[in-house]
């Protein structure tokens, strides 16, 4: 498995290259959040919920476009009154940005077209053996042969759950 | 089954069912009355009447290393896009059956569509756990009737009320052993209890 500090790295240096940003998740199309960075990280919020609405808000628009005969979906954009949010597809992820109202929409879409050269082939590292039902149907292979740290875990978490 | 970027195994797990079945009720009970399981924030996408509008959605960690990310569909027919959209990556599926008499059609229709999506991994691959839910209500079918017009009899089924939680721990515990022993063993465990 690749080191999830590479998703860390791409994403700060984008989050830094423009101030109007506040906030990147990196977000598979099954709602999980791969990784996210943050400039005001005092500020908590509940990151796997965002993540799971920005995956999904992401997949209906898809879904909306291909149900419309309006064909593939490039970026969706949502505008409030104090900030702006943009989720593009990111290869078999989605990146979305969160930033000022004010920020410069042409240097978003083109950070975002940079980032996803960058991460397209790390997320594709990163989900290499991870089930892809979502993109080639049915993916029943059997599960992969266990490290012992993993197994240990799945373990761990049966006997924890006959205690609940 | 996924990993995170902190390492960690995410299961995801769907509560399917018609609508006002009961799955809301049923996530709302586990998290907020189910001990020993840390639950992250409870998410709800729904309509000013409380109906889920695309799904509700709560991580509950089993240990530190595994997580299980449960989502609610939205069950009316209108939202269908909106289901298809939620089952993608599913690891398991708790199916939520209306006992209430005047339901059985609308439980089947739900049952088909799912059937539709999943084909045959639905019961083997993903696992599949029954919760006969809203047992109380006076106008119930009986068990055996729900378990003959649904086909239900090859899969684990736990009678519940998730207004006051009879059954949702143990269907609950049920389907995430299900999900960990496919993992681990690559095997289906339990016939129907
Ligand atoms: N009597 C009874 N009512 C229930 C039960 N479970 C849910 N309800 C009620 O059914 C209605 C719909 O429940 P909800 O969880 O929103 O359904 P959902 O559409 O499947 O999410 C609510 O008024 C619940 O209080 C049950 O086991 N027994
Ligand atoms: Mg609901």
């Amino acid at each position: 498995m690749i080191d999830p500090r590479r998703f860390d790295s791409v994403l700060s240096k984008i989050i830094k290259s423009e101030p109007g940003i506040r906030k990147i998740i990196l977000v598979d199309r099954t709602g999980l959040t791969i990784a996210h960075v943050s400039k005001f990280s005092y500020v908590s919020v509940d990151v796997d919920g965002i993540g799971a609405i920005a995956s999904a808000v992401f997949m209906a628009s898809a879904e909306q476009g291909s149900n419309l005969t309006i064909g593939g979906l490039d970026i969706v954009t949502s505008e409030f009154d104090t900030g702006k949010i943009f989720a593009s597809a990111c290869g078999r992820g989605i990146l979305t940005i969160i930033s000022d109202a004010e920020v410069n929409i042409g240097m978003i879409r083109l950070l975002m077209r940079k980032a996803n050269e960058e991460l397209s082939s790390i997320l594709d590292e990163f989900l290499a053996g991870q089930p892809s039902r979502t993109f080639s149907g049915i993916d029943s292979k059997a599960p992969e042969v266990r490290t012992g740290l993993e197994k240990d875990e799945l373990e761990a978490a049966l006997r924890e759950l006959e205690k609940f | 089954m996924r990993k995170d970027a902190e390492g960690r195994h995410r299961f995801k797990i769907v509560f399917y069912g018609p609508s006002l079945c009961g799955k809301t009720t049923t996530l709302s009970w586990l998290y907020h009355k189910v001990d020993g399981l840390e639950k992250g924030k409870f998410t709800q996408l729904a309509d000013p009447h409380g109906r889920t509008l695309f799904f509700d959605f709560a991580p509950m960690q089993a240990t530190t290393g595994v997580v299980f990310d449960v989502y609610t569909t939205a069950g009316q027919e209108r939202h269908k896009h909106q289901r298809k959209i939620v089952i993608q990556g599913v690891d398991g599926i708790l199916f939520v059956v209306d006992s209430s008499s005047d339901q059985l059609q609308e439980n089947i229709a739900s049952f088909e569509e799912l059937t539709t999506h999943l084909g045959e991994d639905l019961g083997t691959t993903i696992p599949l756990v029954i919760a006969l839910n809203k047992r109380d209500v006076e106008a119930a079918l009986p068990r055996s009737e729900l378990i003959e017009r649904l086909k239900l009899s090859n899969y684990p089924i736990y009678e519940t009320v998730a207004t006051t939680g009879i059954g949702i721990k143990r269907a609950f515990q049920s389907l995430a052993r299900e999900i960990l022993m496919i993992q681990l063993y690559g095997t289906k465990t339990s016939q129907n209890s």
